[in-house]
């Protein structure tokens, strides 16, 4: 035995580099880096073709993400999607940066199937103004995901089709994953259904726990509509 | 005496109580309300392997009119407890409700802002499964508590003393009467003398 159970072992570097990296070096060094984020070409023409609108580029681990106006937003998917082949919007949603200015962000990742290339365009969305272009004109799979946005941090994308809640009740009132919203959410916001077939709504959501259980269908106490 | 002649024939003599409970608990029809992934193994429980038919509530039925036992199967959002306690209102009396795996009796994992934190919130719960999920003879065992439950119900008329507190009286049993005596009969069939 080499090393017996009381000497720890000395410290090894993983055998897995995630470092961020040039990109050229990236895929040379970096065995788990996949050619389809490598872009770069596709960054060039973007930025040559929409100047002034690209505001910003990041490369981290080897994957390209785009910021550019929100105004830009759907003359930029209609470039990548008709000239560079990505048609396909393999995500959009939002984050929330909490930040004093231009809080949130949206972003779209797509995904051009024949080239077989990946690339991820973001928005920033005002706390003030909270609405954003819609893309559902060329993505018409952005439909659910925004709508999802919509009930998840309360951005409106503007000429959307059908802009409800996705998950949530239609008259729930905040929006979850937004920074300030309680994990176990907010007391009252979500009532659940009645202890009896005609009795109100249950405000408390945890009434087990404050000591109340359903009574059972026999223990009910009888109603008016019962006795006739 | 005629009565011999009678015992020669071997006769069984019950109260009404003991024979309506023998038969519910055994032909209990269970409402698969399966939300999650305790639903698969809700249906492994059903399935032939572990085959729920010999407890008598293999006839799954997904009209809350024809059952009398929910298994609650999986976490429940705020959104579908409503759903869960409508079905629940419109099954029949007498039911049951077994709230399976961790998720169902407690919100489990999901301890957040959608889900509910234990379906005891808004449905009268018989008997908990603890498990993640758990395995199909869990939910074999909880149907033997939900029969035992069962049998062991009583009907108004047996307690005697309406409005007032009833005294405990032992669970009643089917009694079997033989020319060598009378055995009481557990409803699986052994004889618990």
């Amino acid at each position: 035995m080499a090393d017996s159970p009381k000497t720890p072992k000395a410290p090894s570097t993983l055998p897995f580099d995630f470092v961020p990296q040039e990109p050229e070096t990236a895929v040379a060094n970096n065995p788990h880096a996949k050619a389809t984020t490598q872009v770069a070409d596709v960054v060039d023409a973007l930025k040559a073709h929409f100047d002034q609108s690209v505001r910003d580029l990041v490369v981290y681990a080897g994957e390209h993400t785009v910021l550019v106006d929100r105004e830009a937003i759907v003359e930029v998917c209609r470039f990548l999607s008709e000239e560079k082949g990505f048609s396909y919007l393999a995500d959009l949603g939002g984050i929330d940066r909490f930040t004093e200015e231009e809080r949130y962000e949206v972003f779209y990742n797509l995904v051009n199937i024949e080239g077989g290339k990946r690339i991820r365009i973001t928005i920033r969305v005002e706390e003030d103004t909270m609405t954003a272009p819609t893309v559902t004109g060329i993505f018409p799979a952005a439909n659910w995901n925004e709508r999802e946005c919509y009930d998840m941090f309360g951005i409106t994308f503007d000429g959307h089709p059908d802009m409800r809640r996705m998950y949530m009740p239609e008259d729930f009132e905040y929006h979850p994953l937004r920074k300030e919203f309680p994990l176990l959410g907010v007391p009252g916001s979500l009532p659940l259904p009645p202890q009896s077939p005609t009795g109100e709504l249950t405000g408390d959501p945890f009434p087990a726990a404050h000591g109340h259980k359903p009574p059972k269908s026999f223990q009910e106490v009888k109603s008016e509509e019962d006795n006739d | 005496m005629g009565s011999e002649n009678a015992l020669q024939e071997g006769f069984l003599t019950t109260r009404v109580d003991a024979v309506v409970n023998w038969a519910r608990s055994n032909s209990l029809m269970p409402m698969p309300m399966g939300l999650a992934c305790c639903a698969i193994e809700m249906m492994a429980f059903a399935a032939p392997k572990y085959d729920v038919a010999r407890f008598g509530a293999e006839a799954m039925r997904f009209s809350p009119r024809q059952a009398d036992l929910m298994i609650v199967a999986g976490w429940a959002s705020y959104k579908m407890a409503h759903t869960i306690r409508r079905v629940w209102d419109q099954m029949a009396d007498p039911k049951w409700c077994i709230s399976m795996g961790a998720c169902a009796s407690s919100g489990g994992m999901h301890r957040c802002y959608g889900v509910v934190q234990g379906i005891d919130n808004f449905l009268p719960v018989d008997v908990y499964i603890p498990g993640c999920p758990p395995r199909p003879e869990a939910v074999i065992h909880a149907l033997m508590d939900i029969q035992e439950k069962v049998r062991n119900e009583y009907s108004v008329a047996q307690d005697g003393i309406s409005g007032k507190e009833s005294p405990s009286i032992a669970p009643a049993r089917p009694k079997i009467i033989t020319p060598e005596g009378d055995t009481t009969v557990s409803p699986s069939g052994l004889s618990i003398r």
